[in-house]
């Protein structure tokens, strides 16, 4: 298996907080071992390693994952979905809920 | 006499019937908030579609809300499942944290527990849900469906619906809608309110203000977007 990380620099060069608490809770959580390859997609060079690789996934938002495995790749945007079905960590539902509501703004008008 | 042509005003009707016509009764639901969207519950009545209608109670509401949600039930005469947090999650929120947090801390970690951990709940349950949101509701909104899968709720097993029959509705033909068929409102929206949350975090909006102004007014709109497409690259949403 072979992971691979992307995380956003913002045309300020700045991280994006996602990007930023995300790679903290990997860091953390010492799951940052199990990454193979960091890439950054950075606001300010449309040809940064990180951009191209969402140009030729079609992903629109980070930080993302692409696994490689047994030849499949899969994309995973959503970090605990990444967490549970990869690394096989146990996410606690309020967790879940956080992060899809970062994800999906417009759900906390419901 | 002629047929009458169908126009966009009709859309939400049409939508709610191919709703009830593609899945079981026991396996869709309308999300009721409180607010405006109840035009939906008045629309399935008038079609006769007994749809079953959930409720998210965050334990924050207005009292003016929770009088409403009986109002509503006792006109339409139906049941009105209200959706509670997890009261362990809840008491750790407020333990940790207190009562307030949302307004240092930002609302996320209370909505996530309030709102969005009991109706993900809620939606495991269901095959299809409605609700009311509109795309002038806000930017976020700006490209709602009038029906999509819902990628967010959808799990490996399971595939979810989600209608939205009022996205190409505008505030307005709502609010005509409503005045039009003598549709039992939130008493809040007398008193300048538009878009209708928890107590904490909902205000009057002034008449030229955009509905979003009166939800976490202390909260920079610019956190809330973020998109980046290929050419541009300049924006992954994060």
């Amino acid at each position: 298996m072979h992971i691979t990380f992307v995380k956003k620099i913002l045309a300020t060069g700045e991280p994006c907080r996602k990007c930023r608490d995300v790679e903290t809770r990997l860091d953390k959580s010492g799951h940052m071992d199990r990454i193979d390859r960091i890439l950054i997609a950075d606001e300010r060079e449309p040809e940064s390693p990180g951009a191209v690789l969402a140009r030729e996934l079609s992903v629109d938002r980070a930080p993302f994952f692409v696994v490689e495995n047994e030849g499949v790749q899969t994309v995973y945007t959503v970090y605990f979905k990444f967490l549970k079905e990869v690394l096989e960590v146990d996410v606690s539902s309020a967790d879940a809920a956080r992060e899809i509501l970062r994800d999906n703004p417009e759900l906390d008008f419901i | 006499m002629e047929p009458r042509e169908v126009t966009a005003l009709d859309e939400p009707q049409l939508v709610l019937r191919r709703a009830a016509t593609r899945f079981e009764h026991d396996r869709i639901a309308i999300s009721f908030s409180g607010a405006e969207d109840v035009v939906l519950i008045d629309m399935a009545h008038r079609l006769g579609l007994d749809f079953k209608v959930f409720s998210l109670d965050t334990g924050r509401l207005h009292p003016e809300t929770y009088r409403y949600f009986e109002t509503v039930r006792d006109h339409y005469q139906i049941q009105i499942e209200l959706l509670l947090p997890e009261p362990a999650a809840v008491a750790r929120l407020v333990s940790d944290k207190g009562l307030f947090s949302f307004y240092k801390d930002g609302h996320g970690e209370c909505c996530a527990i309030r709102k969005i951990e009991p109706l993900r709940r809620k939606l495991d349950t269901l095959d299809a849900w409605i609700t009311g949101q509109r795309q002038d509701q806000s930017v976020t909104r700006a490209n709602v469906p009038l029906e999509q899968a819902d990628e967010v709720f959808s799990t490996d097993s399971r595939s979810l619906t989600k209608f939205n029959p009022l996205a190409n509705w505008t505030s307005n033909e709502v609010w005509s809608y409503i005045r039009h068929h003598d549709v039992p409102y939130n008493s809040l929206h007398d008193q300048g309110y538009v878009s209708i949350g928890c107590e904490p975090c909902t205000r009057a909006v002034g008449p030229h203000e955009h509905e979003r102004a009166g939800r976490w007014w202390w909260e920079e709109a610019t956190q809330k977007e973020c998109g980046l497409h290929g050419e541009n690259v300049v924006k992954i949403i994060g």
